[in-house]
């Protein structure tokens, strides 16, 4: 298995290397460039080319980007154009505010989509099966914008005119008054600030997660070692925590590594009706902006993780299911 | 029986989810944002973006010019309701003829280190601008008239023209930097400074905390000079970034938020209709035109474009689709200004329209409804536009205009960059975009969009091309007259040809909207901006 990582983990290298450089060229080659944000029809255009020089973009393609492949691999990501500072103080504000998002709601996600799967296949064509599939494909075939904005109507501003003793916060991460509250109080402002976001991303995240445990524990329950199991006077708990979950796993954990890179990009439309300063919103507005260094330096780190999402999904797949060896 | 065990697991997995969702509840109950009033005169105000860095000479944002001149920083002159200009850092000022200026400035303005406020800073700031190293705004754009700075003693400053204009003194409404925090940045680098997020001004708030994306936070600068205004009325300030329309109008509803900045047009009724919340509807300085490719057949006839000018129904898309809030445009200059040539708006006029495109020889020629030339060509074309919402409304209206009359034009929506570099490199027949003022200088806008030594330079801002020496004529003399009656007979002059040659058609002037809470004082917007009456804010009334 070690060797295996090791493996995986090195033949990574050139493919990152290759995606850095993709990112660069297709970037490069998108119409517009940054320092129209700067952009004013007064400034003279020897201006504009002194801020080109300013910013390196006077020279040719290939030396900036040996340049940048250089200063890359030091560590060093360059400035935000639009937010005039490091990109790595940029992307260590963003990154705690999404993965504290992304990280509950995956949790959320994965724990409420496998509890329902597997009730849904153990009780198969009860009532809560039938209700429980048409809710949950009610959700999943939502646009989860609209599924969002739905919940701040209902939660936060008919909660607020209605008078409900419960009105959630519609956006941000935390209240204005925060740093002047006690520690419980701050925990519980966190909180409150979570469940909408959270709440939008598990409804539309776990009915899919549910479906796929679903039908493959309906599958493996009727394996013979499954009755074996039974025979042999195992508990039903036993039986279907042990063996049958256990071997229902392997969809979900595609799905596991599939979702694990949205911990780190969260979810664009997801930040922006919420208002929260996550990694989504950034490379969004870095996008608009033309902001390069920003750009190039978040869709790298985004490139890493879907690699890594990758392979913790094939480990977990022999971790899972011993019939799988990577020798 | 297979099923026996289950309800153990039910229960035991159900106890978990309702614990998760009890603790979920509870925390939300007590949950919910500082509501009005907050800890001890806090506004919170809801901005659609982020500000992008606070330095007089580097930034460029609109909302960061407004805040460093309104809130941070003490620029050495101010405009009042009138846009006259005023004394603030300067208590007073000589005037040279029309060849420099001297600043007194006032000695009980601070940095909010403690640190005195003087002539050197201004210098300092002046040299910085005017370095080319900083490729600064300010220097290149507000202050290309003035040439050289020169202090007499700590709170006295001499600056030169480098040759008569008008509106001399508006070229100093700009702050100074504090020289010494900065006086070891070296120019280039200083576009990357700290200093731009972590700001020490001299306002009238001070720079609290600024979290990307999330919050600023300003602070009352309690020494703030009374003759001044004094210290602002909030205790704190806090800017919350809340890009979608729709969840910011439900903190402002709920009291979350008290000031929301921009409303959306079509939120006007629910802020309206809200005892809760007051709008603020104030004419803005976006004009928005078509603009026309003046070296590109058939747009290098003038006739053609008068033409195209009186088929536009512009007071229906001001009504229709901009909800009223707009105002018919004939040039750059904003209607509210006090050089305003109040000339009428081209008419819309269908059959003058049709009898122009005759004379100009486009006749429907093969009954399709779309006139040719002689030699056959179809009078069509390509309108660029970029994907906002509100732009492409008003093209799609365009095209059915045009078409009344036998134009064809074809929309062609970009996203904003990419239709930016289309328009800059002159890639276009027509566009329709528009222009923002940065100041109240009358002459800035037309000399760049209009004036033909402009023409022929790569990437400027006369994308259209234009070059009719009439225009140079009027934008020169408007530009140069000490006077006010000279200035308003050129600039009249001006919007005449304009009318007359249409090099490029202009559409309305789009009204600026914000709401507040009803309980909210001192919230006043006018075309010096949103935050203009920031100081004044408070809430609890």
């Amino acid at each position: 298995m070690g060797a295996f990582i090791l493996k995986r983990l090195l033949s990574a290298i050139p493919l990152l290397i290759g995606i850095a450089t993709i990112i660069f060229f297709v970037l490069n080659l998108a119409p517009g460039d940054p320092t129209t944000f700067y952009f004013n029809p007064n400034v003279p255009p020897e201006i504009i080319e002194q801020l080109r020089r300013n910013l390196g973009l006077d020279q040719p393609l290939h030396i900036q980007y040996f340049k940048w492949l250089t200063s890359f691999f030091q560590g060093d990501f360059g400035y935000s154009l639009a937010q005039s500072r490091p990109v790595a103080d940029v992307v260590w504000e963003a990154l705690p505010n999404t993965l504290i998002l992304t990280g509950t709601a995956l949790v959320l996600v994965f724990a409420f989509g496998m509890i329902i799967g597997v009730l849904q296949a153990v009780r198969q064509y009860s009532i809560f099966d039938s209700t429980s599939s048409v809710v949950s494909l009610f959700f999943y075939s939502m646009p989860s914008f609209w599924l969002a904005l739905m919940l701040v109507l209902i939660f936060s501003l008919k909660a607020h005119t209605w008078g409900w003793p419960i009105a959630l916060p519609a956006t941000g991460i935390t209240s204005v008054d925060y740093e002047f509250m006690s520690a419980g109080e701050k925990i519980r402002d966190r909180i409150s600030h979570l469940i909408l976001p959270v709440g939008t991303l598990t409804l539309a995240l776990a009915a899919g997660v549910a479906r796929y445990m679903r039908g493959q524990m309906l599958e493996v329950i009727r394996q013979d070692y499954i009755r074996t199991a039974r025979a042999k006077g195992l508990s039903e708990r036993k039986v279907i925590m042990k063996h049958a979950l256990r071997n229902s796993m392997l969809p979900v954990i595609t799905l596991l590594g599939l979702y694990l890179p949205f911990l780190f990009s969260g979810t664009i439309f997801i930040e922006v009706i919420f208002a929260w300063p996550g990694m989504g919103r950034i490379i969004y507005e870095a996008i608009f902006q033309r902001d390069y260094p920003l750009v190039m330096a978040t869709s790298f780190i985004f490139a890493v993780i879907v690699v890594l999402g990758n392979l913790i999904a094939d480990v977990l797949y022999a971790v899972a299911d011993p019939r799988i060896r990577y020798d | 029986m297979r099923m026996r065990s289950l309800p153990d697991l039910m229960t035991f997995l159900t106890r978990r989810a309702a614990l998760l969702l009890l603790t979920g509840l509870l925390a939300g109950a007590c949950g919910g944002d500082g509501g009005s009033g907050g800890v001890g005169g806090t506004v919170v105000v809801g901005m659609r973006s982020d500000f992008g860095s606070f330095n007089p000479v580097t930034s460029s944002g609109q909302y960061d010019l407004e805040l460093m001149n309104y809130a941070l920083f003490t620029p050495i002159v101010q405009y009042d309701e009138n846009l006259d200009v005023q004394p603030y850092l300067a208590e007073s000022w000589d005037l040279h003829g029309d060849t420099g200026v001297t600043f007194h400035l006032r000695q009980d303005v601070r940095w909010h280190d403690g640190q005195p406020v003087t002539a050197h800073d201004v210098e300092f700031t002046f040299n910085l601008a005017k370095d080319e190293q900083t490729a600064s705004l300010l220097g290149t754009a507000f202050l290309a008239e003035v040439a050289g700075a020169q202090v007499i003693d700590d709170y006295t400053i001499t600056f030169r023209f480098a040759r008569p204009h008008a509106q001399a003194l508006e070229d100093f409404w700009w702050p100074p930097l504090p020289r010494h925090l900065l006086e070891n940045v070296s120019p280039a680098e200083l576009r990357n400074a700290p200093f731009n997020r972590q700001p020490v001004g001299s306002g009238p708030l001070r720079f609290g905390e600024w979290r990307a994306n999330d919050r600023l936070v300003l602070l009352r600068n309690d020494d703030f000079p009374e003759s001044l205004g004094g210290p602002a009325d909030a205790e704190r300030i806090v800017f919350r970034v809340i890009p979608e329309a729709s969840t910011m109008l439900t903190e402002l509803l709920t009291g979350s938020v008290h000031i929301d900045i921009p409303l959306m047009p079509d939120q006007i009724r629910q802020v309206r209709d809200n005892a809760e919340t007051e709008l603020h509807s104030y004419p803005g300085r976006t004009v928005y035109y078509l603009g026309w490719n003046n070296d590109r057949a058939p747009f290098n006839d003038a006739n053609l474009r008068r033409a195209l000018a009186h088929a536009i129904n512009r007071g229906e898309i001001v009504d229709a689709l901009l909800y009223g809030e707009g105002e018919i445009a004939t040039s750059t200059i904003p209607p509210w200004h006090r050089l305003y040539p109040d000339l009428d708006p081209v008419q819309y006029d269908p059959a003058q329209a049709a009898q122009l495109l005759e004379q100009a020889g486009w006749v429907d020629r093969d009954g399709d409804g779309i006139r040719e030339n002689a030699q056959g060509q179809p009078l069509a074309f390509e309108v660029l536009s970029s994907d906002d919402p509100l732009r492409r409304s008003v093209v799609e209206v365009l095209q059915n205009q045009l078409r009344q009359v036998g134009a064809n034009a074809q929309i062609r929506v970009m996203e904003f960059q990419t239709m930016l570099q289309s328009h800059r490199e002159r890639n276009f027949d027509a566009v329709f975009t528009n222009w923002v003022l940065d100041n109240f200088q009358i002459a800035a806008a037309p000399s760049a969009l209009f004036h033909s030594r402009e023409a022929d330079i790569q990437l400027s801002a006369n994308r259209s091309t234009v070059r009719i020496p009439a225009l140079d004529a009027a934008i020169e003399r408007g530009g140069r007259a000490p006077d006010e009656a000279e200035q308003r007979a050129a600039w009249e002059e001006m919007t005449r040809v304009l009318q007359r040659e249409q090099p490029v058609t202009f559409m309305f002037w789009l009204n600026e909207l914000a709401a507040s809470r009803s309980d909210m004082n001192g919230v006043e917007m006018d075309p010096r901006g949103e935050l203009r009456s920031i100081a004044r804010w408070s809430t609890g009334r």
